[in-house]
């Protein structure tokens, strides 16, 4: 190595010293903001445009199938849908599927929800806790809600809950939000949207944009939130800045850092290739 | 009522500030893999994670379990709950090696129903809208960007399908179609591969986020 030129020296540099830069590099934006410009594109749109339509009273569904390790893609994205449909009196029902984490996430959306502190339990909204991921559930739920969940999470009984007075499936509920790190959207949309028209909005990991958005071309999604980025664009049409803008800044670094090094290792392969 | 203590800002009571430095500590030993190398530090934070991961599963189930399936039977009578219950309880025969063909039963009548219910609803999501989205132009008003991302998905789509077909040789004007077809798959695993570390970094930007949050160096 010592006889090597440049193009050597760095080709051999291990690779724990780049994480250290990273981790270093994404501190940055935290501790001074830069305040890259966030585009808006129309799958986020799509979700703001569809919650702006909902009428006080009308019943919307949260289904949280992400767990604590996709807070930092999914967890901007549903406070700022919580906080417009709080905001807009809309009656909110949460459950998740698969993510035995889902309590803490709750009590996450909620501390950051000062709009649900207004709001009282059972009447404006209520929580009904995990339950196994299966497709035949989420058929179920469409069918009666009652037959899944004949308790909330806190052990009140489903009837007691004026919240969920005219509400037993599908067809009484407005929009369905669906956070996902797997596939628990691909089950809303069959079973929801397909065979009762109950609109579907998904915020998910930016691992599953890519493959998110033909349903949302195709218009069985009316929004999609994929990662960090669709959740800066929420919080920015929602007018709820939050940690997404300046997640994005970090991730921001973080792409130029590991789009300057994917050049550099490029330019140093092809630079002692003839060496070789 | 259901709110907790802690609300958005440093903890102020024990529990909340232990939490958090228990989460800081846990994390630099996790990260002390990619960042030095192997050692007793993240060893013991990976056992932890795996035990506390499954303490939680199994309490959150069991809790799921009771108030989905027991209480509704005790309380209400709906006897028909013990059929799930049971078959639930014979998936545990998988544990079993002299018995693990009872295991088989629940699991045939699982998969059977989920493909019967999935299979059923999938084909206007998943291939006719699909296909409509795909061959559908536009229309008055579009803008130069959206015919391009038309003719761009139609024809990517057409050439990565006909690479696909494997009945014939590709050669001759085919050759073309199919090699095009290679080259939108790149395109779009690329797409994909990109979206994964988005993620990745994503997660690795809050943990740096919490690293500075618990040392109160930006608001929590």
């Amino acid at each position: 190595m010592s006889s090597g030129n440049i193009w050597d020296k760095l080709q051999a540099i291990d690779r724990r010293v780049f994480y250290w830069i990273l981790f270093i590099a994404l501190m940055i934006p935290y501790l001074r903001p830069i305040g890259f410009p966030i585009e808006i594109n129309a799958p986020a749109k799509g979700i703001y445009d569809e919650l702006s339509t909902v009428q006080p009273g009308e019943v919307c569904v949260l289904s949280i199938n992400s767990g604590v390790s996709a807070w930092g893609d999914c967890l901007p994205a549903m406070v700022a849908c919580i906080r417009m449909l709080a905001q807009q009196d809309a009656r909110i029902l949460v459950w998740g599927m698969g993510h035995t984490d889902i309590d803490i996430t709750w009590q996450e959306i909620m501390d950051r929800s000062p709009e649900l502190k207004d709001k009282v339990y059972g009447e404006d909204y209520a929580f009904f806790g995990y339950l196994p991921t299966q497709e035949t559930t989420i058929a179920l739920l469409a069918e009666d809600i009652r037959a899944v969940f004949s308790l909330d999470r806190y052990s009140t009984p489903i009837d007691d809950l004026p919240i969920m007075e005219d509400v037993n499936g599908a067809d009484d509920v407005r929009l369905l939000l669906s956070s996902d790190t797997g596939d628990v959207q691909g089950y809303y949309i069959r079973q929801w949207h397909t065979k009762h028209g109950t609109p579907i909005g998904s915020i998910g990991i930016a691992m599953n944009a890519s493959g998110d958005l033909p349903f949302f071309l195709s218009g069985d999604l009316f929004g999609l939130s994929g990662g960090s980025r669709g959740g800066a664009e929420l919080e920015q049409l929602a007018g709820v800045p939050g940690e997404a803008i300046t997640t994005m800044d970090a991730i921001s670094v973080s792409h130029l850092l590991v789009v300057f090094a994917i050049i550099l290792a490029n330019v140093g392969y092809f630079a002692t290739r003839g060496k070789r | 009522m259901f709110f907790s203590d802690i609300a958005v800002g440093y903890p102020t009571d024990m529990g909340g500030i232990l939490g958090l430095w228990a989460a800081l500590i846990l994390m630099l030993m996790i990260y002390s893999y990619p960042l030095y190398k192997e050692n007793f530090a993240y060893r013991f934070a990976e056992y932890t994670y795996v035990a506390v991961s499954m303490a939680i599963g199994i309490i959150v189930t069991l809790d799921s379990l009771i108030r989905t399936q027991l209480t509704p039977l005790v309380t209400k009578g709906q006897l028909i709950l013990v059929i799930p219950v049971i078959l639930g309880f014979m998936m545990y025969f998988l544990l079993v090696p002299d018995y693990r063909w009872v295991s088989r039963y629940p699991i045939a009548i699982l998969v059977g129903s989920s493909m019967g219910v999935g299979l059923s609803s999938q084909i206007i999501p998943s291939i006719l809208n699909q296909i409509i989205s795909t061959i559908q132009n536009p229309g008055v008003g579009a803008t130069a960007i959206d015919w391009f991302s038309f003719v761009f998905i139609a024809v990517g789509t057409i050439c990565a399908t006909m690479y696909f077909l494997l009945t014939y040789e590709h050669k001759g004007p085919i050759k073309y179609t199919t090699q095009a077809g290679r080259y939108f798959i790149m395109l779009g695993l690329g797409a994909y591969f990109g979206n994964t570390v988005l993620f990745r970094l994503s997660m690795l930007a809050t943990r740096a986020q919490l690293f500075l949050q618990v040392l109160k160096i930006i608001p929590m």
